[in-house]
């Protein structure tokens, strides 16, 4: 289980060419993902998606607030709750000079994960996501959507309890999107939490548990995306985001 | 928790050996070194070994008498007469080095002070003055009758007690300042590529997600580009000794004065070169890191490498002592310690001092670094 305290994100951006400016990306968020569970995390860009999932991902530093993997504060286990999690996000890049098995050898490395059990796994892995006939080139002759399937699978080899996609079918064709989606839904049968962040509502409504809206940073409603329809009287989660941020801004 | 260490120095060595413009770097000076140690010597030999019809041509604008005849022919100076106009447009045309005007018993010596052969012609025409007048006074004490060792009252003589080993003792010098130059260039390429080049690349934040203590990343980062650095200044090494060696046997002026490398100077220059190749890779990461691209992290660490070798020239060129002071300024301590092993001299005090100056300095760079990459800044810079 994954609990978040009242996480806050400040930045400061320059206003003009001698001011400076304060602004939290992320404001006063608290929400649980549970084992077993899609949670899926929903807003336009600059919702403050990104900065929310790399906090809890560990890249960022918040400015207040808690994070708690299994009852275990980040602050003070980030170590042992990063050898049960991955991190994917569509910007996620891997090292291109290298073949996708010898990444995938050395993320085993970093993980400690046995050598003879690290090349099983991966011939597993390789065989699962479609990788074969391509697992033995160099990353920098790979597609997008081959790319992204190395780093989903970059994501397999330790076994994490934890996932935290960020966008990660952004920019890829329907088949490779497909492989993903199809993915995390067998992670989440498998009892692993997921925290998976996209701005396409119609995906999010397709395989998410449970969704967080966000706008400005802020949670605007939370639960099954049955209840937010319920809760909007509106048929799909698209016009239930437009009617919980007050109507089509674009149109005012 | 078991360090993964190891396998980031796996990583790291697996990208600087597989990069060609890494590999480049780490071979582009050593390859220069023969080439400046054998095209000095040459320049020396050259010097040092000049025939003399390269600055005997000379023009007078008198005739000689008899004495002056058999002196120049003694002296072997190739001399020739002519009106002083025309002395002047041969010396502007380089046929002659030098001339001479004669008024009473005046003379002046008109010489080109640009031209290095002109000055030697002129140290050619002093004797040949000296030996004249020598003979004009000894005729003129015999008219008077008076014994002529009243000129040797004060006698001169030149004794070379060492041999001169000018040459040798500067072409080490600047091949070992050629040494450091090329472990600077070398730890230049791979530091910003594993830092600023990585955050460049976006495999930084990817590598932050594992499991790794932001220690092990800077020390795995740090071993590596030291690896490279160490090959580059190894090769430095053996490629200077072997051409020691061909020189000594090439060149005439390294016939009674051979340029020598004895193993204590050896293992001195392997200790030296460890010992800067981790104080380089250390600054060149910590400087690299800040930057937030690939093309930022190379300007910013451009004047490194004028800082790691300007300090050595400038102290080899004037020829200062070291010191245990001089020993603890980086960059100047390794130069002074090299200018020293040129001449022979091994000081343990000063190594000494230099191991611990320049370790002190890393660590303070190195801790430095490493809160840096506890930090988001590392990424994002804010």
């Amino acid at each position: 289980m994954i609990t978040v305290n009242n996480l806050k994100k400040k930045f400061i951006k320059q206003k003009n060419k001698k001011e400076k400016e304060e602004f939290y990306a992320v404001d006063n968020i608290s929400f649980t993902a549970n084992c077993g569970e899609i949670v899926g995390i929903l807003g336009p860009n600059g919702a403050g998606k990104t900065t929310l999932l790399r906090m809890i991902a560990g890249i960022l530093i918040p400015s207040e607030g808690e994070i708690y993997y299994d009852e275990k504060d980040y602050m003070h286990h980030e170590i042992d709750i990063k050898k049960n999690l991955a991190y994917l996000s569509g910007n996620t890049k891997i090292y291109q000079s290298i073949s996708s098995y010898e990444l995938l050898s050395m993320c085993c490395e970093f993980y400690h994960v046995p050598p003879r059990i690290a090349k099983e796994r991966i011939l597993k892995i390789s065989k699962t996501l479609e990788m074969d006939a391509f697992l033995y080139n160099r990353i920098e002759r790979l597609s997008t959507g081959q790319t992204q399937r190395v780093n989903i699978a970059r994501c397999l080899v330790h076994d994490p309890q934890y996932y935290i996609l960020d966008e990660s079918t952004s920019g890829l064709d329907i088949i490779s999107s497909q492989i993903i989606l199809d993915f995390i839904k067998n992670e989440r049968d498998h009892g692993k939490c997921i925290l998976y962040s996209t701005h396409y509502m119609e995906e999010a409504e397709n395989i998410c548990d449970r969704v967080i809206m966000m706008n400005h940073g802020q949670i605007i409603a939370t639960g099954t995306p049955l209840e937010i329809k319920k809760q909007t009287k509106t048929t799909n989660l698209r016009d239930a985001f437009f009617v919980l941020i007050g109507g089509r801004s674009y149109e005012k | 928790m078991k360090s993964n260490l190891k396998y980031i120095l796996k990583k790291e060595l697996r990208e600087v050996f597989r990069d060609k413009k890494s590999l480049m770097m780490m071979l582009i000076v050593p390859i220069m070194i023969p080439l400046v140690i054998l095209g000095m010597s040459s320049l020396f030999n050259t010097q040092m070994n000049l025939d003399i019809s390269t600055y005997n041509r000379v023009g007078f604008s008198y005739s000689f008498d008899l004495v002056e005849e058999e002196i120049a022919r003694n002296l072997n100076i190739d001399y020739q007469f002519d009106s002083p106009e025309n002395l002047q447009n041969q010396l502007e045309n380089g046929s002659i080095l030098l001339y001479v005007l004669k008024d009473g018993n005046h003379y002046t010596l008109k010489y080109n002070a640009n031209n290095g052969n002109s000055s030697l012609a002129l140290g050619l025409v002093k004797t040949f003055y000296e030996q004249y007048k020598r003979v004009l006074q000894e005729q003129q004490l015999d008219l008077l009758n008076v014994d002529k060792s009243v000129l040797d009252m004060v006698i001169v003589t030149e004794e070379q007690v060492l041999e001169n080993t000018f040459a040798s003792t500067y072409i080490v010098g600047y091949a070992f300042l050629f040494i450091l130059m090329a472990i600077t260039i070398s730890a230049t390429y791979p530091a910003t590529d594993t830092t600023a080049g990585e955050k460049e690349r976006g495999t930084l934040e990817t590598l932050l997600t594992f499991p790794i203590r932001s220690r092990d990343i800077i020390l795995g980062k740090l071993f590596s580009v030291t690896l490279s650095s160490i090959v580059t200044g190894i090769v430095s090494l053996i490629l200077a000794i072997i051409s020691f060696q061909f020189a000594n046997c090439s060149f005439e002026i390294y016939e009674s004065t051979p340029i020598v490398i004895t193993l204590p100077q050896i293992f001195v220059s392997v200790l030296v070169i460890i010992i800067f190749s981790i104080f380089m890779s250390g600054l060149c990461i910590a400087i690299a890191s800040q930057s937030k691209t690939f093309k930022e992290a190379q300007s910013a660490l451009t004047p490194l490498t004028f800082v790691s070798f300007f300090p050595g020239m400038i102290a080899f060129m004037i020829e200062v002592e070291n010191n245990f002071w001089y020993s603890m300024i980086p960059f100047l301590n390794f130069s002074m310690i090299l200018n020293d092993l040129s001449v022979g001299i091994i000081s343990i005090s000063c190594l000494v001092t230099m191991v611990i100056s320049s370790l002190l300095c890393i660590s303070v760079v190195i801790w430095y670094i490493i809160f840096q990459y506890k930090t988001e800044k590392v990424l994002f810079s804010i």
